[in-house]
């Protein structure tokens, strides 16, 4: 039997302490199959991006746990969960994230350059990604050269030039126009078919239409899981 | 890949860099300025100190530096004179004989320092050869004649060519009366100088104070190099036997002027290190801010896999650019600044009329600033080393940034 990429097992997260508490989790279980295309819907301080850090690895559960690839993360060191984090995660940010003084290319061999590997290397696979998410040419411009949509392009690139078993999208297409939206959606659909994981938060019908799987959260618990 | 980043990052907000950078170069040129100053002065003050006085070293006879008296002589001073003056490092000996007395004229009495010179050695640049006024200043040849101050000839209402009487104590304690004409008057500036300072030929001193030919009270060493006191007189306590006269500094023969020099500098440095304090300030607050706003892009580097010491690491190398920035415009500048008034000199003659004076001594008006690596890579070293130190705590925040909180 596979082995799911992320498996929650009663997670639950508090913020704040003492008299004011504020109960994002409330005890959610989930696991995520490898090749999924999952999508996380829910009102705002419905849990979405807290649920999203918890898997991310961003962030510790106040109570049970989070395995990511076999791994429970809340046993892990800092050190270790950024390790995993760069080998095994890739993130796409709400506002692209990119760094400013960075080229696209830069931007994109970011995540290689701290796994180690060699120039000529690194040079290869970002220009195939960047070719693959529609970037080709574009690879000396820095984010103020380019489009909100080219500059979630470049964040996707970033997300998956390491080659991570899952990439995490924090409302990917929140800041940009809906046929940018669309195009960025097809392109981690097409990314999806190629056999990386997705499991993204979003608001957008639009993209809840086009995801594998709903996830549907309220008031920190998953009222409904949808697989299409 | 970091320091890269780090040096694009200064230029992100390129205007606050420059400021910052430039608070920073200005702040330290100043310093190495006022310093190099400072060095100026007090090079200045020692050099006509050690002139006027008795060198750069001094040799006494044991026990004359705590009770100075006419009877405590060096003997065979001239052929330790010699030998002293043959050392590489060098410029001349002094032979002095040193005592105390009154100078008395049909109109006062005045109690004098009396100083007998060799004048060959004093004329290439004695402060009182090189500030004459009147008449002229001793010749080698001469015996029965004496320079004095401004100061004092107004006080006896003498003038050159006129009679003078020095009355004091030889060596056996005898009273002494002798006569002598005033060749030339001096006006160093100095109060303690021009009004209390006799100075007659050596050869007339011994007669005056009844002292055997070869002997002095003093030999004045001086130095070609005053840097090199502490070797040169090593090199002259192996030619002196230790019962015949003690090796001294001239911080130990002229206390106050060292002293004021040690107050002085002190206080000078202090000033300094307020001043490259507020700019250090400044520099911190630069990076700090530069630390507090971009907390959310911290967190995406932590996010994407960056370590908290390479974040770190990343923060530091903007401190050292910084630094190295700001501290190597500073070292031009300062250096620019102390080496061309090094050259050309300041001349404070508008501003200080009355001349500069201190402890006693006319420094010149036209104060000439001192540079050596010294004084430019010490503030400047100084001022690198507390900008790393102060590092420590932006990067600190860099590598705790929270994840969660800033990603919201």
């Amino acid at each position: 039997m596979t082995q799911p990429i992320v498996d929650v097992n009663g997670v639950v997260k508090d913020y704040g302490q003492n008299s004011v508490v504020t109960h994002a989790l409330r005890g959610v279980s989930l696991a995520l199959m490898p090749g999924e295309f999952t999508a996380m819907a829910g009102p705002s301080g419905s849990g979405k991006s807290t649920l999203l850090n918890m898997i991310g690895a961003l962030d510790r559960p106040t109570q049970g746990s989070v395995e990511i690839e076999g791994r429970d993360i809340s046993a892990m060191k800092d050190a270790a969960l950024s390790r995993l984090r760069r080998d095994r995660i890739g993130f796409v940010f709400q506002g692209y994230n990119l760094i400013p003084v960075m080229t696209a290319f830069e931007n994109a061999e970011y995540v290689l350059m701290l796994q180690g590997i060699a120039p000529d290397e690194r040079r290869r696979r970002v220009l195939a990604v960047l070719d693959q998410v529609g970037l080709a040419g574009m690879e000396k411009r820095f984010p103020r050269e380019l489009s909100g949509g080219q500059q979630q392009r470049v964040a996707i690139a970033r997300a998956i030039a390491p080659e991570p078993a899952l990439v995490l999208a924090d409302e990917p297409t929140a800041n940009v126009d809906s046929k940018t939206a669309q195009s960025l959606l097809s392109l981690m659909r097409d990314l999806n078919d190629k056999g990386i994981t997705f499991l993204f938060s979003t608001h957008d019908p639009a993209v809840m239409e086009k995801a594998k799987r709903l996830v549907t959260l309220k008031d920190g618990n998953i009222e409904d899981d949808e697989k299409r | 890949m970091f320091a890269k980043t780090a040096w694009k990052n200064l230029w992100r907000n390129r205007r606050r860099t420059v400021i910052t950078v430039t608070a920073m170069a200005l702040g330290l040129a100043l310093a190495i300025f006022f310093i190099a100053w400072g060095e100026g002065v007090y090079s200045r003050l020692i050099d006509q100190a050690v002139r006027l006085q008795a060198g750069h070293i001094t040799l006494e006879a044991p026990g004359y530096l705590d009770a100075p008296a006419v009877d405590l002589t060096i003997p065979h001073a001239n052929r330790l004179a010699a030998e002293i003056a043959a050392l590489p490092d060098v410029e001349r000996v002094k032979p002095i004989v040193l005592g105390q007395g009154m100078a008395k004229s049909g109109a006062d009495a005045v109690g004098v320092v009396i100083t007998g010179v060799l004048p060959s050695a004093e004329r290439a640049a004695s402060p009182i050869v090189q500030n004459m006024k009147e008449g002229r200043y001793l010749e080698d040849g001469d015996h029965a004649l004496a320079v004095m101050g401004t100061k004092l000839a107004e006080r006896l209402d003498l003038m050159p060519g006129k009679k003078l009487v020095i009355a004091t104590n030889d060596v056996s304690g005898n009273l002494t009366e002798v006569l002598c004409r005033v060749a030339g008057l001096f006006e160093t500036g100095a109060d303690e100088v021009d009004g209390y300072y006799v100075q007659v030929p050596i050869s007339f001193a011994r007669k005056v104070f009844n002292m055997p030919e070869d002997q002095v009270t003093q030999l004045g060493v001086v130095l070609k190099n005053p840097d090199l006191q502490r070797r040169v007189m090593a090199e002259i306590r192996a030619l002196v036997p230790a019962k015949e006269a003690v090796v001294l500094p001239w911080q130990e023969v002229m206390p106050e002027v060292a002293s004021y020099i040690r107050m002085d500098s002190a206080s000078n440095w202090v000033f300094q290190g307020i001043l490259l304090f507020l700019v250090l300030f400044t520099i911190f607050n630069t990076v700090l801010m530069s630390v507090l706003e971009r907390r959310r892009e911290f967190a995406i580097l932590l996010a994407i896999g960056t370590t908290p010491m390479r974040l770190a690491t990343m923060v530091f190398f903007e401190s050292v650019f910084l630094g190295l920035l700001g501290c190597g415009m500073g070292v031009l500048v300062g250096a620019g600044l102390s080496w061309f008034f090094n050259v050309v000199g300041i001349d404070m003659a508008s501003l200080l009329p009355e001349g500069i004076n201190i402890s006693g001594f006319a420094v010149s008006t036209k104060i000439f600033t001192k540079l050596s690596a010294g004084i430019v890579l010490v503030p400047a070293g100084l001022v690198f080393a507390a900008i790393l130190l102060l590092a420590a705590i932006p990067m600190r925040r860099a590598a705790k940034t929270r994840l969660a909180e800033n990603l919201r």
